[in-house]
């Protein structure tokens, strides 16, 4: 999913992050001969040992979330919010720090899933004994429900797998006029059966999608079911002001006994929105009275990491996990000068990756990229097939620009966020060198997927990222390197408007797979064989830095959510400090 | 009078298009699209054309003006199919980033705004009017330069500076107070003051010097005027004098001033609002201009400028009461 863009001030809402499963960027944590990295004296641990039941849990926000209807939730952040809090799925992922968070567990279901006629029909058996917050139970109906909803253009913004996955879906907008999806079946209140429009092995981790929770349809409250989600797990929201306030009580229907994954420990959330980011460092950092029960929901910023770094004690509240995001500067390859592959190959070898580390805060809360796919896709260690120096090799660029027909090198622009300028300074310093002049456009959170999605005013270069959804090779790939998916307006993924032909049937060979071992090496190699064409160059892979207060217990960046806090787990250690 | 205030109504009116106008051709020229910022990261041209036509974008820019001019006075519906939505009167639209009528917005956040633009408001006019006053009846002597070069020096200090000096100071290095976190009057009415006062002194101390200076020369032009004089020698007490005649006619121009600022102000301290963390409008109008929410965006334009159109036209009113020579 496209990367989160970001502010210097305020983050943007609106932008989209999701992450996957693994444990660090492009090296193993620590990175490569840079010493231990301070900042991962957590990694993979849960800091503040078993927390007490009861409790307010308070959260230091600088944005709302985007969407908590299940239908529209699809960013990172809220779906662990969501998922962990408020409504059930299918599926749900492991409530453990490291590795072990990338593993599926049943949800909703009894397993995880049953597929048969060659992975096209997938079969789901509910449990029983789960209900609602007003008591009445979850059934098939609901989960079927909130797919067919997915689809209506009046809750635009979730995630689209049902779209892409479900047979018989081209052209179908929601359950409006008691239009009802063939493909999603509901025989029973406790049997859900899938029709696929193709083999698809990796459904189950689709169904760990909101799209896949459930929503009865008598509480259907259409736009308006984002501001009061009806829950299915553990808390119920008591009131909601948009980007003021969201306070969460716990739903007395929740039954522990029907859930292995959710823990919910405090009594109350309360999410305070609308804070200063670097008033929440402060406060975060300082940890004093009411705010040693709270925690951050977004991620330290870069000019608070050596306040954090410097301090022993701030720096045992750190979680600072990988968000499994691959930063990229995309070229467009279907225009001049970035047509020809030996000058994408010389902006390859003349990026000072090292510089633009440097750029964003440093190598603790970030590795370099050596890969397209983040580390947690390739067994948890991006492999590093061109051995190009971290600092760039601007002579070998050179040459690769006079093989080129370009010895003079050229003038070309770059597109980035306005968060991004610094990272765009090292870029552009770094090119250079290499005799390519780069002017830099800055452009507002609120208009940069926009402006570089129009495909023919873009730039020719644009610095931007992107997120698995899971922990499959078919949920990066496919999205920034298919050409089918290229829109002349509204473009996503495909910055570097790539369309090549064998790449592409590689790509449904691939998705055919039915074993998945085979289908993630094929994955791998695909990514180095894109890598020699240069499309984009990988550039680094963030971490998601939080700083916990003292009181905070049972505590660990979840692996599948972006190093995101699990809400599933959290805690308090004494219930009694913490704001009634 | 009434034809007087009938023709300054239908000004304000007229403003008020014309701000609305102005601001929805703006978005016109900027290349965000609201369909794709909704729509999410992997959107086939066909749904991104369906929450198009949901949102209204694919007409005319004069019809989407036209249903959004016309809402405000006889309600909208907005949306399709089974999840149509009913905004009523006054419908300044709705905001897709929030899935919530603008006016419901706005109208949640307006008692943050009021809050701090009247308690701020009573600070600056205590301060400034008082230090004004005292100036000009002390003119030329130290106590009028001190309390000169006093307003000189806080009228420079820009609002966001003043606001992380008190932040810095008072609260991260002394820790005499706690990072701002609104309360609503209703529910503590002392934790209310209390996480507003620094706001209200940012706020206050950069219009009280306005206002200082502002009332000093009103009130030195205000008592050389003959009919000074006259109650002088008519034996009145100084107070009398100063107060009801002389701050009376020297409050005009303070006046006009006032109703300006506080008109703006209700409509949110965007900057005061965001370094202080305060849900107020000023706040929502900044987040909604760093996720391109227009409709958000148009609402809080227009709403500023129905509060100043509005407190300017209250002022010219209240010229008649305040200044008898205005009914000649």
């Amino acid at each position: 999913m496209n990367k989160r863009t970001s502010l210097v001030a305020v983050p943007l809402a609106a932008a989209l992050a999701l992450g996957a499963t693994g444990c660090s960027g492009g090296n193993a944590a620590g990175g490569e001969g840079r010493g231990a990295n301070p900042a991962l004296l957590n990694h993979a641990a849960v800091v503040g040992g078993a927390p007490k039941r009861g409790g307010t849990l308070t959260v230091l926000s600088n944005q709302d979330f985007t969407h908590l209807d299940p239908a529209r939730n699809w960013v990172m952040n809220d779906m662990d919010f969501g998922t962990r809090l408020l409504y059930r799925t299918l599926v749900t992922y492991q409530a453990a720090p490291g590795a072990k968070g990338g593993k599926l567990v049943p949800d909703l279901a009894t397993d995880l899933g049953t597929s048969s006629n060659g992975a096209k029909t997938w079969t789901f058996h509910l449990k029983k004994g789960v209900r609602y917050e007003d008591g009445t139970p979850v059934t098939a109906q609901d989960i079927k429900y909130n797919v067919e909803r997915s689809f209506s253009p009046d809750l635009p913004g979730g995630s689209d797998y049902a779209a892409r996955y479900l047979a018989d879906a081209d052209g179908y907008k929601g359950p409006a006029e008691g239009k009802h999806l063939d493909s999603v079946r509901a025989p029973d209140d406790h049997t859900l059966v899938f029709e696929l429009r193709r083999p698809f092995a990796e459904f189950p981790n689709a169904t760990v999608m909101p799209t896949f929770a459930p929503v009865p349809e008598k509480r259907d409250t259409g736009p308006r079911y984002d501001n009061r989600p009806f829950s299915s797990g553990p808390y119920e929201v008591k009131s909601y002001e948009r980007a003021k306030r969201l306070v969460l009580v716990r739903n007395p229907y929740w039954d522990p006994k029907t859930d292995v994954v959710r823990k919910a420990y405090p009594d109350r959330l309360v999410v305070t929105i609308g804070l200063k980011p670097n008033q929440i460092d402060d406060r975060m950092i300082a940890d004093q009275g009411a705010d040693s029960s709270a925690v951050p929901w977004y991620a330290l910023r870069p000019e608070s990491a050596a306040k954090v770094l410097s301090n022993a004690e701030a720096r045992r509240r750190l979680l600072a996990e990988s968000m499994n995001c691959t930063d990229m500067v995309q070229m467009d390859t279907g225009r001049a000068p970035f047509d020809n592959v030996k000058v994408r190959q010389a902006v390859q070898y003349a990026l000072d990756k090292d510089a633009i580390l440097t750029a964003s805060g440093g190598p603790a809360f970030n590795d370099l990229s050596t890969a397209y796919m983040p580390a947690a896709l390739f067994g948890g260690r991006q492999p590093d097939t061109l051995r190009i120096p971290a600092t760039g090799d601007p002579a070998e660029a050179r040459r690769l620009l006079k093989e080129a027909g370009e010895p003079d090198g050229f003038a070309t622009e770059i597109t980035v966020s306005s968060g991004d300028k610094g990272r765009a300074e090292a870029i552009q310093e770094s090119l250079a060198k290499a005799g390519i002049k780069v002017t830099i456009n800055t452009v507002d959170p609120s208009a940069f997927y926009a402006t570089i999605g129009d495909t023919k005013n873009r730039t020719d270069l644009v610095y931007t990222g992107w997120c698995p959804d899971y922990a499959s090779g078919s949920t990066f790939l496919p999205f920034v390197f298919d050409g089918r998916y290229i829109k002349e307006k509204g473009n996503t993924g495909n910055h570097s408007l790539f369309r090549d032909e064998p790449t592409m049937r590689r790509m449904d060979e691939i998705a055919a797979m039915t074993d998945a071992r085979r289908a993630d090496e094929a994955w791998q190699r695909l990514d180095g064989e894109i890598l020699k064409q240069a499309p984009a160059v990988p550039v680094l892979v963030r971490r998601w830095p939080l700083v916990l207060g003292g009181n905070i217990a049972g505590a660990y960046g979840h692996t599948s959510y972006g190093g995101q806090l699990d809400y599933a787990s959290v805690g308090l250690k004494d219930p009694s400090k913490s704001q009634s | 009078m009434i034809l007087y205030t009938l023709r300054r109504l239908a000004g304000v009116i007229g403003v008020l298009i014309a701000v609305a106008a102005v601001t929805f051709l703006i978005f016109y020229v900027l290349p965000s699209d609201p369909a794709a910022a909704a729509c999410g990261k992997s959107c086939s041209a066909a749904r991104l054309a369906a929450i198009r036509a949901h949102m209204g974008l694919d007409e005319p820019v004069w019809r989407q003006f036209w249903d959004f001019l016309s809402g405000i006075f006889t309600g909208r519906t907005l949306g399709s199919g089974q999840y149509t939505l009913r905004c009523d009167f006054p419908c300044l639209g709705y905001s897709y980033e929030n899935s919530e009528a603008v006016w419901d917005l706005l109208m949640n956040r307006l008692p943050v705004s009021a809050s701090l633009a009247l308690g701020a408001a009573v600070l600056w006019l205590a301060l400034g009017l008082s230090a004004g006053v005292a100036a000009a009846l002390r003119k030329n002597t130290l106590t009028d330069r001190v309390l000169m070069v006093g307003a000189v020096g806080a009228a420079s200090l820009p609002v966001y500076f003043t606001s992380m000096m008190l932040i810095y100071g008072l609260i991260r290095v002394a820790g005499l107070f706690p990072y701002p976190n609104y309360v609503p009057f209703g529910d503590d009415p002392a934790r209310w003051a209390s996480n507003l006062l620094l706001p209200w002194l940012a706020l206050a101390l950069l219009y009280a010097a306005m206002y200082a200076r502002q009332s000093r020369s009103s009130m030195i032009e205000a008592m050389a005027e003959p009919y000074m004089r006259t109650a002088r020698a008519k034996g009145l007490p100084r107070r009398t004098v100063v107060i009801k005649h002389g701050l009376r006619s020297g409050m005009t121009p303070i006046l006009t001033l006032f109703g300006m600022d506080l008109g703006g102000l209700l409509a949110g301290a965007v900057i005061t609002e965001s370094l202080f963390g305060l849900p107020g409008i000023g706040q929502l109008f900044y987040g909604a201009l760093s996720s391109g929410d227009q409709p958000v965006i148009l609402g809080v334009t227009l709403l500023a400028a129905a509060f100043i159109v509005v407190a300017n036209l209250a002022v010219d009113l209240l010229y008649a009461v305040v200044d008898p020579r205005v009914r000649l």
